[in-house]
Formats: structure tokens, C-alpha cells, sequence
């Protein structure tokens, strides 16, 4: 235990990786946008509607569109929002969310900057074109690229405003107020996003083929690149280009130094698609496909991340001290204890004895050396730091604090868990229930066939739906649930019962029952083949015996075949068992645990705790709770089902 | 030829009579008369099971039926005519769900198979180890080993990821290979070390007498001879590693790196705005693999279950 703390040791309450706030949403965050000081940010998503929110992450006010926001940029002072949304409109807005005019294009507009100082516009829209407009909402200029075009942003103010575009002819090119082209850049690949640094040095790039790269302003020459592992989304650049964030596809958001070097990642449970970073890059904001949108600060996220390696040091050091003491603890039995002694002694002649036959097998402890190094990293070790950080508030890198039973009284009041340990209850009966009848059934009537052709060809059959993978079964049935165009709800209709058609997912009182129902009739191929194989290598002469006997088939599947079956029966038992106490993708993919908490199982509230909240130590204490489950039904399984009957060979 | 009597009694009587019938029934070439004259011979409980076997062998297949429809529909067909025949065929599906499942599938086909590779490997040599050396301390490691059995992966998937995140190897082949490695070793172990123990000695005598090494009786007699066994761990393995989803779920984020399983799931999300038709063809593509592999390893697999389990 001691050595386990030294693993975990505590680092004192820090929210992970410097996260100050976070606002989640089901709808994915397109745009987002923060002022100099970080103290303003805005947010534009799918569901039409612009947040501004404060320094805190409350809500100052909101803005709605006609459609979807495609892009959004607030002046460093936060005086100015423009708004670019898919109504094919471009907004400009006041620091309180008056709409001070409004401008309309052919095709949606799908990005928009505005000056410091709110006296130019420009916008990018999907008619192929750039518009920039003046203060009060007239067009200064119109360019039609006739090649896609997203990628804008605006530097210096009033007369000297500059407007920098981005193309997917992988253009990057600079336009004074007036229009007129200033420079030209050329890189390889689409240009996706675009961000300037104040007096406008530098441009950062962002660019399909998953590269970021900075431009000086002044020439358009390359100053370094950066490679994501897929497209880049969005990218931002400090005012004085002293860091720049870079947003991508891979689900992550890069902080770069002023060299382009990596300083932090940070990771997202889904696409990046939008990033802002305050002026003095004291503050970033990061928008993922999945709505949520989690403002960091920037110092904090920093320092973190040195705990986190000075953890990882410490993990690395508190493994050889867990070798070295258990080597220590060996020595010292051997030498103090009876039984110890006993070994030492019996393993021929005393303690150079030992030393000398452990030499000899030296080949022998090589060859099971990497098995061995394997298994305890990735099976042993995790299995006990699951059982420690069970009693733990753990969130990794942060914090390691030991809270005894707490995470322990959180289930038994998180209605969540609660309701998932019912669920999974129903789900082992069911799941168990399933696998005892149908297969079962099926493989003693194909065996009752007397056409061997007929056999062949049901039990081959009945087998190939395993061909599918597991995961492909389940999204066939949500397809079939379809409430829109769903195999159930057409074939309901068809028949003349339309009043029975439903969501059947969205319906608490039948989303358990429909995700049961999943795979009917349950003619699971493995169960078939084990108990078809069991039947058939249950010898003649038996059954002969009872045919003499005049024993009828139901006589005989009762008193002989059952019994014989027992081994398969108990196997399909305990694996059935341990499967339905950790079902996870059949609620996953189905109704994700809804509605509300009707379908969930402690699997996916563990996975949820862990991944979505960071509650790492609440979702070791599922694990723990689960594992001592399984174990119990197991040792029920041995024991139990072995002793209850005399047939078993 | 009255065939009333029902009881399944006389099941072996029946079925020479059958046979007998058959045979004179071969000169009459009218197969539908054939067909019928067969079902009366049979029973009434024969029948019953034929009928309950063939409803429910329809009731498996519908989604299978289904999703062979969808993917040859497209939208237009699938929202208007929703129950007539894919007309015409959109075999197009197919290219564009490949477009977007090509990858994740040789993801999953390079991590799968790699992690498979090793754990033969290394369970091999560790399985003809513990089977045939003796060194100090081989029964408590063994029971050490075995006793991992009893650990469920939903204790360990939280604390694994977390040494994942440690050792900074998300988001890389490493993080499925290296816990997939380490993870199927322990049923492999048992499997192969069962089966070493039973080679009889006196095979590795001979070969030591001639000189050879220990590597090399491995190599060249304990290995050929166990070649169906080690079939058999590489098929269970191929198989339960294609088919995981909530580990990569954990460790993989990036699209590029995703496996099969998961990336099926993110289809939607990732194109946007989704036709069915190539999704559903997306769906049996990602079943290639496994129709590949079960054609010729099915008995290998459920050998391999079987006794897994039953050891277990």
C-alpha cells in the first residue's frame, strides 16, 4: 500500500489541465471566438444560436440566426461581433447583442472577421466570394474566387484594416480595405483557416492536410510548420504571434511556442473544429463536434503538464521500487520464515543451492521474461491501480486524494447506477435466459433431423450471422428501430397497426425491452455449435439404450441429454454472466443510456464518469464493485452448478 | 406405406424406410412429386421441426436481408419505395462506403493481426516453458498467471488507459497492440501449455541425444507438432480483437487511427449529412475480413472457446 501511494501522491486540487469552464451542448460548436484578455468569449453552434459569456462561463446574452452559425469573430475590446451563419447572412453586432445590420449573400456564409475597431467586415461565403463591408454595413468590395473559400481574418484598424484570405486553391492572400491585392502566398494544400497577428508579421495557416503553417506578413515566406495527424480545422494566433493554437480533426487542440514547437496538447473527446486564443494568450477556447466548448487557462494548463511528467517520473521509479521490494521481501522470507526455510533448504544444498539452481534456469526465466513484463504492466498493475484508485479522487496528472468510501456512498445515491445495476440485473437473467432456450432448442432439433444434408445445411446456416462483426449487428438494429424509415415501424404500418409504431429508443417504457429484443430470435451461432458439438459427442450406445428402453425424446432430452450437457451449460452460464455484467456497446450505440436513466448499465456510467467527467476514482469503484461481482457469480458457477449434478465427466 | 405412427421411437426403422423410398423414387424425375412424396414420409414431429427451424432461420436473416437491400438503395429508393427491390442496384454504394471504411479496416487488420502474431509467439515460448522446464518458483508464477483469468477487463480499462496516457502512447498503434498482446497471452498460455504437456518425451530425448539446443527442439519439433493449436489461439485472437470496441473507444481519438469497429460508429458524424445506402455497404465491407477468416478457422474458433472456457 505504501509503495501504491508513492505512485499516487498526492498533488493538491488543480482542475485538470488548467480547464476553467466548459459549456456542453448536443449540437457541435462551429465557431468560437474570445477577446484580448480572455475575459469575453463567444460561441456559435449548429443549433442557430451565438452565447457570449463572461469571464466565469456565465451567460451574458445570445443571439439567434435562421440557421446554423458558420462563424463568428469578436473585437479584442469585445465592442464587436460579426456573425457568419448559414441563413446567408453576415451579422454585425454590438458589445450587448444588438444587431446593428445585417447582409445577405447567395449561398450560406461560412465565415466572417471583424476589425479592432468594428470599421470593416469581411466575410467568406459559399457562392465562391469574399465581401467586405464598412461600418455601417455597405459593401466596399466584392471578389468572386470561384474556388471554395473559408479562411479569413482581419488585421490592423480604420484606414490601414487589411483583410487576409485563405482558399482552397491553397492560396493565402492579403487585400488592402479597398480591395486591392497586397501579397500572395502559395501553399500545397486547401487553406481551412486563417489567423493574424496584430500588426499583421505573421500569418498562421491551417491547412487540409493536417499542416499549420507561419508566414511572415511581410513577404509571404514560410517561417515553420507544424504537422497534425489529420485536417486542420481552425488555427489562432496570439497578437503578437508569441503562440499559436491549432485545432484539428484528430480530436485535439496543439499549443505552439513562437518556434512552432509543441508546448501542450490538448485532447478532446471529438473533432476539433474551432479555436480562439486571447490576445495575451493568457486564455484559449476549444469547440469539438460533440458541443462542448471549454475555455483553458493558459498558465495553469502549462504547469499541469510538468506535474504530469514529474508523475510519470515517479511511476517509473515506484515500478523498480516495487520490484526491488518484492525481491526483498523473497530474500527476507526465505532466510525468516519456516516455510522459507524450508524452500531454501529443500531445493538442495542451502542458500547457494538456491542462487546456483536459479542460475541453472536462467534460459528458462529469459524465455518467460517478455510473457511475464507484458503481463504485469498491462494486466497486473492496472488490476491493483484500479483497486487503490477506487478509494481515491482521482483525475490523472491533477490529483491523486485519498477519500475512503466516498466514491462508494456517490453510487449508492447516483441515480445513474442505481439504475444501471437494475438494468444489468435484467440483462444477465435475460442474457442467460436467451442463450438456455433457443440455441439450445435449435441444436436438439437439427440434431433430431434425420436428414444429414438437412443438418449440414441448418447448422451451417444458423452459424453464418457471425460473420458480421458484433458492432455491425447493433447498428443494423437501430436501423431497423428507425422511428423515421426503421424496418419495425414500416412493417407496423404495412399491417395496419400504426398506432403501435413508436420511438422505440425514446420511449422509456420500451427502450430496455427494444435493446433486449435486439438479435431476435437469439439463435446465438456460439451457443449452437457448443451444444450441437456437446449432442453429438454424447455416445450411441446411450441413446440406442433408450430407444430400447421406449423412452420418448422429451424423456431423453430431460434424463439424458440435459444432464450430459451440463459441462456446455455451465460454460455458456459463466461466460453469459460475466458479458452481461460489463454490456457497454449495447447501450452505447443504442440509446446511449436513455431516456434519462432508463437504459443505463454500470459499464457505460463508468465509462461516462471516466471520460466525460474525470471522475477516474468514481469510475475505478464501478470496476471494483463489477469485478467483485463476477467474481462471486464465478466461484457460485464452480461451485454450485459442478456440485448439483452427478453426470458431469 | 402408412406413415402415421408418430412416435419418435422408432426413428431408425423410419429413416431405412425413408432411404428405401428415396432410392425408388430416383427413376421418377418430376422433383416436385419427389419433394412431396418425401415430406409424407415424415412424421408430424419432423415436419414441426423443419417448420419451426425455417421461421426461425427467416427471423435470423431479416436484418441480414435488410442490410444487403439498404446497401444497394439509394436515399430516394429507401425514403419512397421503401418496400420494393433496390431498382436500379446502386452497386456505387459500395466504392463510396469503401472510400470511408478502407482505412479503419487495415487499421484493425495491422493492429489484430500484429498483437495476434506476438501473443502466438510469446505464449508459445512461455506455454513450452512452463510445460517442460523445471526451475524454482514455475508453479506460483503459473498460478500467478492463471489467476489474471479471473480479472474482467472493466476493472483494468480505466487504470490501463491511464498508464496509456502515462507512457504517451494514445492515439498510437501501441495502445491496442502492446494491452491486446499482453491481454490474450493468458488464455493462450493455458491453451498451449496443455497441449506441450501432452508431446511425449521421448521426442525431445532423441533430440537432445543428436544436439540439439533447446531453441531449437522448440523450434523444430514442439512448434510443427502444435501447429494446429497455435492455429487455433491466432483465430480465437484474430477474431476477439476485431471485434473489441470499448478499449479502442478509450485510447483511439484520431479518425486516422481508428479500427473498424469504432469507425463504423463514427460514420455518421463524420460525413455529416449521411446517405444509407453507403454506410450500409460500409457495414458488410467491414465484415470481409471476418467471412475471410471464418471460411477456413470456424472449427479452430469454437475449439478454441471451448476449451478456453472449459480449462477456465
Amino acid at each position: 500500500m505504501a509503495v501504491l501511494l508513492a505512485v499516487a501522491w498526492p498533488l493538491g486540487a488543480q482542475s485538470p489541465e488548467g480547464l476553467l469552464w466548459e459549456f456542453g451542448s448536443t449540437s457541435r460548436v462551429q465557431a468560437v471566438a474570445i477577446t484580448e484578455d480572455g475575459r469575453v468569449t463567444a460561441v456559435g453552434s449548429r443549433d442557430n444560436t451565438l452565447r457570449v459569456f463572461d469571464a466565469a462561463g456565465e451567460l451574458m446574452w445570445q443571439f439567434e440566426a435562421e440557421n446554423s452559425i458558420l462563424g463568428v469573430d469578436i473585437s479584442p475590446d469585445g465592442q464587436w461581433v460579426a456573425v457568419a451563419s448559414e441563413d446567408r447572412f453576415v451579422y454585425l453586432l454590438d458589445g450587448e447583442g444588438k444587431v446593428l445590420w445585417q447582409f445577405k449573400a447567395a449561398r450560406p456564409m461560412n465565415n466572417a472577421a471583424v476589425a479592432s475597431d468594428g470599421s470593416l467586415v469581411a466575410a467568406t461565403s459559399n457562392d465562391l466570394s469574399v465581401y467586405a463591408l464598412d461600418q455601417a454595413g455597405n459593401l466596399l468590395w466584392q471578389e468572386e474566387l470561384g474556388i471554395g473559400v473559408q479562411a479569413v481574418d482581419i488585421y490592423g484598424s480604420s484606414e490601414k484594416a487589411r483583410v487576409v484570405l485563405g482558399s482552397d486553391d491553397g492560396l493565402v492572400t492579403i487585400y488592402s480595405r479597398e480591395g486591392r491585392q497586397l501579397l500572395q502566398a502559395g501553399l500545397d494544400y486547401n487553406v481551412r483557416s486563417v489567423s493574424v497577428s496584430r500588426n499583421g508579421a505573421r500569418i498562421l495557416a491551417g491547412s487540409i492536410d493536417g499542416s499549420a503553417i507561419l508566414l511572415n506578413g511581410a513577404n509571404g515566406n514560410e517561417l515553420w510548420r507544424f504537422e497534425a495527424e489529420d485536417t486542420i480545422n481552425s488555427v489562432a494566433l496570439a497578437g503578437d504571434g508569441s503562440s499559436a493554437l491549432v485545432g484539428s480533426k484528430d480530436g485535439s487542440a496543439y499549443l505552439l511556442g513562437a518556434d512552432g514547437a509543441l508546448r501542450h496538447q490538448f485532447r478532446q473527446d471529438s473533432e476539433v473544429l474551432s479555436v480562439a486564443l486571447a490576445g495575451d494568450a493568457s486564455r484559449l477556447m476549444v469547440g469539438t463536434v460533440a458541443g462542448a466548448s471549454r475555455t483553458y487557462d493558459l498558465a495553469s494548463a502549462l504547469s499541469g503538464a510538468e506535474r504530469a511528467s514529474a508523475q510519470r517520473q515517479r511511476l517509473f521509479v515506484s515500478i523498480a521500487l516495487v520490484f526491488a521490494a518484492l525481491v526483498a521481501a523473497a530474500v527476507w522470507a526465505a532466510r525468516n520464515t519456516v516455510a522459507g526455510q524450508h524452500v531454501w533448504q529443500r531445493s538442495s544444498a542451502g542458500p547457494f543451492g538456491v542462487v546456483q539452481a536459479v542460475w541453472s534456469a536462467r534460459l528458462s526465466y529469459l524465455l518467460i521474461l517478455p510473457t511475464l513484463a507484458l503481463l504485469l504492466t498491462f494486466n497486473y498493475y492496472p488490476a491493483f491501480s484500479g483497486l487503490y484508485h477506487a478509494f481515491t479522487d482521482w483525475s490523472p496528472g491533477a490529483r491523486t486524494d485519498w477519500v475512503g468510501l466516498s466514491n462508494f456512498r456517490f453510487l449508492m445515491e447516483d441515480r445513474f447506477f442505481l439504475s444501471g445495476f437494475r438494468n444489468a440485473a435484467i440483462l444477465v437473467v435475460v442474457s442467460v435466459a436467451k442463450t438456455m432456450t433457443v440455441p439450445l432448442l435449435v441444436a436438439e432439433f437439427i440434431f433430431n433431423l434425420r436428414n444429414r444434408f438437412s443438418q449440414y445445411w441448418f447448422r451451417t446456416l444458423f452459424v453464418v450471422p457471425i460473420v458480421l462483426p458484433a458492432v455491425v449487428e447493433i447498428l443494423v438494429w437501430n436501423n431497423i428501430y428507425d422511428p423515421a424509415i426503421g424496418l419495425l415501424n414500416e412493417s407496423l404500418k404495412l399491417v395496419g397497426l400504426e398506432e403501435w409504431t413508436r420511438v422505440w429508443y425514446g420511449d422509456a417504457s420500451v427502450a430496455l425491452g427494444s435493446i433486449i429484443f435486439i438479435g431476435v430470435p437469439w439463435v446465438n451461432a456460439f451457443a449452437l455449435l457448443i451444444f450441437y458439438g456437446g449432442l453429438i459427442s454424447i455416445s450411441n450406445e446411450i441413446i440406442d439404450a433408450s430407444l430400447v428402453d421406449g423412452a420418448s425424446t422429451w424423456r431423453r432430452f430431460w434424463s439424458i441429454d440435459l444432464p450430459l450437457l451440463m459441462g456446455q451449460i455451465k460454460l455458456l452460464l459463466i461466460l453469459n454472466f460475466i458479458n452481461a455484467v460489463q454490456t457497454f456497446e449495447l447501450v452505447y450505440l443504442t440509446t446511449g443510456g436513455g431516456p434519462g436513466a432508463a437504459t443505463y448499465t454500470p459499464a457505460l456510467e463508468l465509462y461516462y464518469l471516466a471520460m466525460r467527467m474525470d471522475r477516474m476514482g468514481v469510475a475505478s469503484a464501478i470496476g471494483m464493485i463489477l469485478f467483485f461481482i463476477i467474481l462471486a457469480g464465478t466461484i457460485v458457477n464452480m461451485r454450485f452448478v459442478k456440485s448439483s449434478t452427478e453426470y458431469e465427466a | 406405406m402408412v406413415q402415421a405412427r408418430g412416435g419418435e421411437g422408432t426413428g431408425q426403422a423410419a429413416t431405412v424406410v425413408t432411404g428405401e423410398t428415396l432410392d425408388g423414387a430416383g427413376g421418377r424425375p418430376d422433383s416436385v412429386t419427389r419433394f412431396a412424396h418425401m415430406l409424407s414420409q415424415l412424421s408430424s414431429g419432423q415436419i414441426l421441426m423443419y417448420a419451426i427451424l425455417i421461421v426461425l432461420l427467416f427471423i435470423t436473416f431479416v436484418p441480414i436481408i435488410y442490410l444487403v437491400a439498404l446497401s444497394l438503395k439509394d436515399n430516394g429508393q429507401i425514403y419512397g419505395r421503401f418496400w420494393s427491390m433496390p431498382n436500379p442496384y446502386r452497386w456505387e454504394n459500395f466504392a463510396l462506403g469503401s472510400l470511408a471504411i478502407w482505412r479503419p479496416i487495415l487499421n484493425s487488420i495491422l493492429t489484430s493481426g500484429s498483437s495476434t502474431v506476438a501473443t502466438v509467439v510469446l505464449a508459445s515460448l512461455s506455454g513450452y516453458v512452463f510445460a517442460r522446464h523445471r526451475f524454482p518458483g514455475k508453479e506460483v508464477i503459473y498460478t500467478g498467471i492463471l489467476a489474471l483469468l479471473m480479472i474482467p477487463p472493466i476493472l483494468t480499462i480505466i487504470p490501463a488507459y491511464v498508464l496509456i496516457l502515462n507512457m504517451g502512447l494514445e492515439n498510437t498503434y501501441w495502445a491496442l497492440i502492446l494491452p491486446w498482446t499482453s491481454g490474450g497471452q493468458v488464455f493462450a498460455l493455458l491453451l498451449c501449455r496443455s497441449f506441450f504437456a501432452t508431446l511425449p518425451e521421448e521426442f525431445f530425448d532423441a533430440a537432445r541425444i543428436d544436439g540439439a539446443s533447446e531453441l531449437q527442439s522448440f523450434a523444430q519439433i514442439a512448434v510443427p507438432l502444435s501447429a494446429p493449436i497455435l492455429v487455433t489461439v491466432a483465430v480465437v485472437r484474430l477474431v476477439t480483437t476485431y471485434n473489441q470496441f470499448m478499449w479502442p473507444l478509450v485510447v483511439i481519438s484520431s479518425p486516422k487511427r481508428q479500427v473498424v469497429a469504432v469507425a463504423l460508429t463514427q460514420f455518421t458524424s463524420e460525413i455529416g449529412v449521411t446517405d444509407l445506402g453507403p454506410q450500409m455497404a460500409g457495414y458488410i465491407l467491414a465484415s470481409i475480413p471476418l467471412i475471410v477468416l471464418f471460411s477456413f478457422g470456424m472449427r479452430h474458433y469454437v475449439r478454441g472457446l471451448t476449451a478456453g472456457g472449459l480449462k477456465a
